[in-house]
C-alpha cells in the first residue's frame, strides 16, 4: 500500500463514528426494499441502534483522547489532510448531535403525521444530517465547512417537506430551500474572497497570513466583506437575525421532531463551526484563554454582540404575539441563538465553555418542549397555546414536565437552564461588557411573558366545557418526559459533572 | 501563460461580481420559485469563477479548482432535491409563485 | 440538641419533602391531604422553635451554621445560618404557615394537593431565603419561591387571579433578574483569588468597592427588594395579587414575603454598600415617606376591604423603609420589630377577612355592618387586630412604630415628622374600617336570611396564637429585641466604615 493509502486508512480508524453512521444509511437504504420494512418502525429502531454504536466508538474516541492527556496533543489529531479535527471540542458535539439524533427518533416513535412508507427515507435523511453535524463541527478548512453545512442542509430541506400532501408542509419546505440555498452561496462567495486573500482553505493557514500580511491588515474592506458574507451562511444555521427569516415557517410547517432537530441540530453545528472560524483564523490567543481579534480594523466581536442583542430581541418580542406552539418555539429558538451569541462575542475560553454548557442543556430543554407539542398533536389533535387550556388538570405529569421546561428555558433556579444562563452572563460580565449583560437579562424578562402564557393556559385557565375527565397519558410519554426533565432538574442542583466535561472540551480555546 | 497575461485577474472577478449581482438581483426581483433558483446558480458559479481564477493566479495550486468541482457537485444535489419540492409544491397549489404561497405567517 | 445537628436544612426542606409528598400521593382523600399538609407544616414549626430557645444574644456571629461545598470550582457553597437580624423572621414564617394551611380548610375545593403543595413549596423558599448565606443559593431560593406564589394566586385566586398572577411574576422577575447580573459583578469584582459567594466574606472583601460601582449595585439590588417590599412607586402589583390571592396567599403575602424585600436591604444592601446606603438614604426615605401617606391615603378611599388591606401593608412597609434607612440602632431595630408586626396583624386581617368572606362571599365593605351584635367573638378579634394595627401601646404596633419614629428623629426630623402623620391616618382608616364592619346597622338582606355564624373552633384555633403573640410582642418587646442587638450593631458597624 502507498504511504497516502496508509494514512488514509489510518484516518479511517479514528473516523469510524462517521463510518457507522454512513454504513447505517446504506444499511437501512438496502432494508428499505427489502420485506423488513413492513414490520412497524423496524428501520428507525436499527437508525437507533447505528446511533447507539457510533456513541460507543465516541466514547471510545474521548477516553482515548483524555488517556493521551496533554491538551496540545490531543488537539493536534488531524484527518485527511488537515481537513477535520479529532479534538476534545469536536467529540463534545458529537456527542450532543448522536443524542439530539436519538431524541429526534424518539419523538418520530408516536409522530402519527409521519407516513410509515416512507419511514426507511426519513431514517436515511436523518442519519445523513446527523453525519454531515459530525463533519461540521470537525471542519478545519473551509471546504470541510462547507461541505459539512450543505450535507445537513440538503436532507434537511427534505425532511421539512416530508409530509408530501400537506401544504404547510411544502411551503415550509420551499422556503428553507430557497433561503438556504441563497445564504449558502453567498457564504462561498465570501469563502471565495476570502482564499483570493488569505490564499488558502485552512483556518490555521488563513490566521498565519493575516498575521503576516501587513497589506491584507490595512486595507479591510474587502475583509470584512468576505467575513460578513460567510456570517450569512453560518447565521443561516444558527437562525440569527438578519437571517432568521425563514426559522418560524419552517418550524410551523416541518413535521415537529424535525422542527425539534432543526432547533438544536444545525444551530449547536452552526455555533461549532462559528465557534472554530472566528477564533481559529479571524483572533489571536493572547494568553489565559483570552482572545483578540487579529485585524484591528476587522472587529467581528462588535458585529456579533450588535446581531447577539439584535437576535434575542426580535426572537423575544416576535415570541409574545404567537398562537401556535411551533411558532412560539421557534422565535423562542432564535432567542437563544442571541443568548448563545453572548458566548461568543466575550473572546474567551469561560464564553465557549458556557455555549457548550448551555447547548446540552438546552437539548433537553428544547426537545422536552418539542415532544409536549408531539403530545399534544396526538392526544388533543392541535398544536397551539388554546389547545392547552386546562389541560394542566387533565394530564399533570406531562404539563409539569411541560412547564419545567419552560421556566428552564426563562432561567429560572433551580433548573439546568439557569446555570447555563449563569455561566453565559459571568463570562459576559467577566469582560465588562455590562450593556450586553443588561440587554440580556432585560431580554429573560420579556421571555418570560410568553413562556408563561404556555404556562397560564396549562395551568391557570379554566378546562373547556366537556372536557374535564382526566386524560390517559400513554406510557411511552410518561417515560419519555421522564428522561428528558430529569436532566433538567439534575443539573440545575449538581452540575460539575458537566462542568468539567464542557471545560475539557473548551481546553483547545486556551487551558 | 498568455491567456494569464492577456486577461489579468481583475477580469475573472469582475466578471465573476457582476454575475454575483446579477444572481441577487434575480433572487429580489422574480417571485418564481424555479427563476429565484437560477439566480442561486449563478451566485453559486459566481463563487466558483473566484475559486478558480484566484487558485489559478495567486494562490498557486489546485485547491480553488476542488472547492470549485465540489461545489458542482453539491449544486446538482441542490438543484435536484429543490426541484423535487417544486414539483411538491405545484402539486399542491397548481403554482410555483412564491408569493402564492402564504399559509405560513406570523 | 447538639449544635451539629443540620437544624436549619431540617427546617427548610422539610415542607418541601412534605410537598413532593402529598403531589406523588395516589389516593385522593381531601381529609387527609389536609392533615398531611399540617402536619408537616407544624411539625416544622415545632422544629424551629430550639431555634429561639438555643439562640445566643451575646454574639452576631452566624449560629446554627450548616455549611457543605456545592460546587467548590466557583466557591459556591450551601452555607445556611441565622443571625440576630434572620432569626425572627424565620420563625414568624415556620409560625404562619400552619395557620395558613388550616385557613384553606373550608374555602379551598380545588385540586388540593397542588394547593397545599404550593404552599409547603413556597414555605421551604421563603426560609430558604432567610437562612441562605451565600448568594447563589439565596438566589435560587428567592426565584423559586416566585412559581408556588405565581400559583397560588392564578389557580385559586378571585377572579382577576390570572392578571394579578402575571403581574405579580413579572414585576417580581424583572428586579431579580438585575438582581442576578449585580450578583455575578460582585463575584467578578473580587478577583481571582478572593472571588466567593459567600454572604459574609462578601461583607469583607467588598470594603473599597468604588463609590460609583456601589451606587450602581446598590440601585440593581435595591430596586430587586423595593420591588418586592414594594416601596413606592413600584407597589402596583400588590394590590392586585393581594386582593386576587386566596386567603392563605394574602396571609404569606403579606406575612412573610413582603419583608423579605426589608430583609434583603438589610442582609444586602447595607453591609455591602455602605457609602451608597448613606448617600441614598434621603431618597429612600422621601420614597418611604412618600409611600406611608400615599399609602394611607388610597386605603381611606378603598371599598374593597381586601384592598385597604393592602394599602394599608405600602404604608406600613414605608414605616419599616424609613426605620432602617434612619440608619441607627433604634431605627433599625425598630424596622425589624415592625416586619414582625406587620406580618402578625396583617396576617391576621387577612385571615379575619377571609373567615368572613366565606360566609359573605362579598369583599365590599359595604356590605357589613353590626357585625359587633352578630358575631361578637368575631368583633372582638377584629378588634385586637385593628388596634395592634394602629399602633396602641400594650400591643404590638406600638413598640415598632414608637422606635422607628425616634431613630427617624435621630436621623432627620422632617421624615419623621411626616411620618408620624401617617399613624393619623392609619388610625382613621383603620378605625373607620371597624367602625363600619362591626357597628352600624346590619344589612336588611344578609340579616334576615343567613344569620352569620361566628368563629368555628377550628378558627379560633387559628386566631388564638397569634392574637396571642400580638400581646405578647406589645407586653414584653425585651424578649424579642434582645436578640436583634448585636447583630444590628455589628451591621451599625459596617455602615459606619
Amino acid at each position: 500500500m502507498s504511504p497516502t493509502a496508509l494514512a488514509l486508512v489510518q484516518d479511517l480508524r479514528l473516523f469510524l463514528p462517521e463510518v457507522i453512521l454512513v454504513l447505517t444509511t446504506l444499511l437501512v437504504i438496502v432494508l428499505d426494499v427489502t420485506p423488513v420494512r413492513k414490520s412497524h418502525r423496524a428501520l428507525l429502531y436499527l437508525t437507533f441502534c447505528g446511533l447507539l454504536l457510533s456513541g460507543i466508538y465516541l466514547l471510545r474516541h474521548y477516553v482515548d483522547l483524555r488517556e493521551s492527556g496533554g491538551r496540545a496533543s490531543s488537539s493536534n489529531v488531524l484527518l485527511f489532510g488537515n481537513s477535520i479535527a479529532l479534538d476534545p471540542f469536536a467529540v463534545y458535539f458529537k456527542g450532543l448531535f448522536l443524542l439530539v439524533g436519538l431524541l429526534t427518533g424518539v419523538l418520530s416513535i408516536r409522530y402519527k403525521k409521519l407516513n410509515p412508507a416512507g419511514e426507511g427515507e426519513y431514517c436515511v435523511l436523518l442519519l445523513c444530517s446527523t453525519l454531515g453535524l459530525f463533519l461540521m463541527v470537525g471542519s478545519r478548512t473551509l471546504l470541510m465547512a462547507y461541505l459539512g453545512l450543505e450535507l445537513v442542509s440538503i436532507p434537511s430541506f427534505v425532511l421539512a417537506g416530508f409530509q408530501r400532501d400537506s401544504r404547510l408542509s411544502n411551503e415550509a419546505a420551499l422556503k428553507y430551500t430557497i433561503y438556504g440555498a441563497i445564504a449558502s452561496g453567498i457564504m462561498l462567495y465570501g469563502m471565495s474572497l476570502l482564499f483570493g486573500l488569505a490564499g488558502s482553505l485552512d483556518f490555521a493557514a488563513i490566521r498565519h497570513a493575516l498575521e503576516g500580511q501587513t497589506e491584507l491588515r490595512a486595507s479591510p474592506l474587502l475583509l470584512s466583506v468576505s467575513m460578513l458574507m460567510i456570517l450569512a451562511g453560518f447565521g443561516y444555521k444558527i437562525a440569527c437575525v438578519p437571517f432568521h427569516m425563514w426559522c418560524p415557517d419552517v418550524y410551523e410547517g416541518a413535521p415537529t421532531p424535525i422542527t425539534a432537530f432543526l432547533s438544536v441540530g444545525p444551530k449547536a453545528a452552526g455555533f461549532g463551526v462559528i465557534l472554530r472560524f472566528f477564533y481559529q483564523s479571524l483572533s489571536t490567543h493572547s494568553g489565559g484563554g483570552d482572545w483578540t481579534p487579529i485585524v484591528d480594523q476587522l472587529q467581528w466581536p462588535i458585529v456579533l454582540s450588535v446581531l447577539s442583542v439584535a437576535t434575542m430581541t426580535v426572537g423575544n418580542l416576535a415570541a409574545v404575539a404567537q398562537t401556535s406552539l411551533k411558532r412560539l418555539m421557534a422565535y423562542s429558538s432564535i432567542a437563544h441563538a442571541g443568548y448563545l451569541l453572548m458566548g461568543v462575542v466575550v473572546l474567551s475560553k469561560d464564553g465557549i465553555f458556557a455555549i457548550l454548557f448551555y447547548l446540552a442543556v438546552y437539548v433537553f430543554m428544547n426537545f422536552g418542549a418539542f415532544l409536549f407539542v408531539v403530545f399534544l398533536h396526538d392526544l388533543v389533535g392541535s398544536e397551539d397555546i388554546e389547545g392547552c387550556r386546562g389541560l394542566g388538570w387533565r394530564a399533570p405529569f406531562p404539563c409539569i414536565a411541560m412547564a419545567i421546561c419552560l421556566f428552564s428555558l426563562t432561567g429560572l433556579p433551580p433548573l439546568g437552564g439557569f446555570i447555563g444562563k449563569f455561566y453565559l452572563f459571568l463570562g459576559v460580565i467577566g469582560r465588562e461588557l455590562y450593556w450586553l449583560a443588561i440587554l440580556g437579562v432585560l431580554n429573560s424578562v420579556v421571555s418570560l411573558v410568553y413562556y408563561a402564557r404556555v404556562v397560564k393556559a396549562m395551568f391557570l385557565e379554566n378546562i373547556p366545557r366537556g372536557e374535564a375527565e382526566p386524560l390517559p397519558v400513554p406510557f411511552f410519554y410518561s417515560a419519555a418526559f421522564a428522561v428528558l426533565v430529569a436532566p433538567i432538574l439534575l443539573l440545575g442542583v449538581y452540575w460539575a459533572p458537566l462542568v468539567k466535561l464542557a471545560r475539557y472540551s473548551s481546553s483547545i480555546f486556551g487551558a | 501563460m498568455s491567456l494569464l497575461d492577456a486577461y489579468p485577474l481583475q477580469h475573472y472577478l469582475l466578471v465573476s461580481a457582476a454575475l454575483f449581482a446579477l444572481g441577487i438581483f434575480t433572487l429580489v426581483a422574480r417571485k418564481n420559485a424555479v427563476a429565484m433558483l437560477m439566480g442561486v446558480e449563478l451566485i453559486l458559479n459566481s463563487a466558483n469563477l473566484n475559486f478558480v481564477a484566484f487558485s489559478r493566479y495567486t494562490v498557486g495550486n489546485f485547491s480553488g479548482h476542488l472547492f470549485a468541482i465540489f461545489v458542482i457537485l453539491l449544486a446538482a444535489a441542490e438543484a435536484a432535491v429543490a426541484l423535487g419540492i417544486v414539483i411538491g409544491i405545484f402539486q399542491n397549489y397548481g403554482d410555483v409563485d412564491a408569493d402564492a404561497l402564504d399559509g405560513l405567517k406570523g | 440538641m447538639p449544635t451539629t445537628f443540620p437544624i436549619l436544612t431540617l427546617i427548610t426542606f422539610l415542607p418541601a419533602v412534605g410537598g413532593l409528598l402529598l403531589l406523588l400521593r395516589r389516593d385522593e382523600g381531601d381529609s387527609e391531604t389536609r392533615t398531611l399538609a399540617f402536619l408537616f407544616s407544624g411539625v416544622t414549626f415545632l422544629a424551629s422553635l430550639p431555634l429561639f430557645f438555643g439562640f445566643r444574644n451575646d454574639t452576631a456571629a452566624l449560629q446554627f451554621v450548616d455549611v457543605r461545598p456545592w460546587i467548590p470550582a466557583l466557591n459556591i457553597q450551601y452555607k445556611v445560618g441565622v443571625d440576630g437580624i434572620s432569626l425572627l423572621l424565620v420563625l414568624l414564617t415556620t409560625f404562619l404557615m400552619p395557620l395558613a394551611v388550616l385557613c384553606g380548610w373550608k374555602a379551598v375545593e380545588r385540586h388540593l394537593k397542588a394547593y397545599y403543595a404550593c404552599l409547603l413549596f413556597l414555605e421551604t423558599g421563603m426560609i430558604g431565603v432567610f437562612v441562605s448565606m451565600d448568594l447563589i443559593l439565596f438566589y435560587v431560593f428567592w426565584e423559586v419561591m416566585l412559581i408556588p406564589m405565581y400559583f397560588l394566586i392564578g389557580v385559586w385566586g378571585g377572579p382577576r387571579r390570572v392578571y394579578a398572577a402575571v403581574k405579580f411574576f413579572i414585576y417580581t422577575m424583572t428586579g431579580s433578574l438585575l438582581m442576578f447580573a449585580a450578583i455575578l459583578y460582585l463575584y467578578i469584582y473580587l478577583g481571582t483569588p478572593d472571588r466567593t459567594f459567600d454572604v459574609e466574606l462578601l461583607v469583607m472583601r467588598l470594603r473599597g468597592l468604588p463609590f460609583g460601582a456601589q451606587m450602581v449595585l446598590f440601585l440593581a439590588f435595591g430596586l430587586a427588594f423595593a420591588i418586592k417590599v414594594p416601596v413606592f412607586p413600584f407597589h402596583t402589583w400588590l394590590p392586585d395579587a393581594h386582593v386576587e390571592a386566596p386567603t392563605a396567599g394574602s396571609v404569606v403575602l403579606a406575612g412573610v414575603l413582603l419583608k423579605m424585600g426589608t430583609y434583603g436591604f438589610l442582609r444586602f444592601c447595607l453591609p455591602f454598600f455602605p457609602d451608597a446606603s448613606h448617600a441614598v438614604m434621603p431618597l429612600v426615605s422621601i420614597l418611604a415617606v412618600v409611600g406611608i401617606l400615599y399609602g394611607g391615603l388610597m386605603a381611606l378611599a378603598q371599598e374593597d376591604i381586601k384592598k385597604l388591606i393592602a394599602y394599608s401593608s405600602v404604608s406600613h412597609l414605608g414605616y419599616v423603609m424609613l426605620g432602617i434607612f434612619a440608619l441607627n440602632l433604634r431605627g433599625i431595630e425598630g424596622g425589624l420589630y415592625q416586619m414582625l408586626n406587620h406580618g402578625l396583624s396583617t396576617g391576621a386581617l387577612f385571615l379575619l377577612i377571609g373567615m368572613i368572606y366565606e360566609r359573605t362571599h362579598t369583599r365590599d365593605v359595604k356590605a357589613y355592618g353590626g357585625l359587633a351584635k352578630a358575631v361578637p367573638l368575631y368583633a372582638v378579634a377584629l378588634m385586637i387586630v385593628t388596634l395592634s394595627s394602629i399602633g396602641l401601646p400594650g400591643l404590638n404596633g406600638f413598640v415598632g412604630e414608637f422606635l422607628i419614629l425616634l431613630g427617624a428623629f435621630e436621623a432627620n426630623w422632617l421624615y419623621a415628622t411626616l411620618g408620624a402623620l401617617g399613624l393619623v391616618l392609619g388610625a382613621v382608616y383603620m378605625l373607620g374600617l371597624y367602625q363600619r364592619m362591626a357597628f352600624g346597622p346590619q344589612p336588611a338582606r344578609a340579616a334576615a336570611e343567613h344569620p352569620l355564624e361566628d368563629l368555628t373552633t377550628r378558627e379560633l384555633c387559628i386566631l388564638a396564637p397569634i392574637l396571642t403573640l400580638l400581646f405578647v410582642l406589645g407586653l414584653c418587646p425585651n424578649v424579642f429585641l434582645r436578640t436583634m442587638d448585636a447583630s444590628v450593631n455589628l451591621l451599625l458597624a459596617h455602615l459606619a466604615v
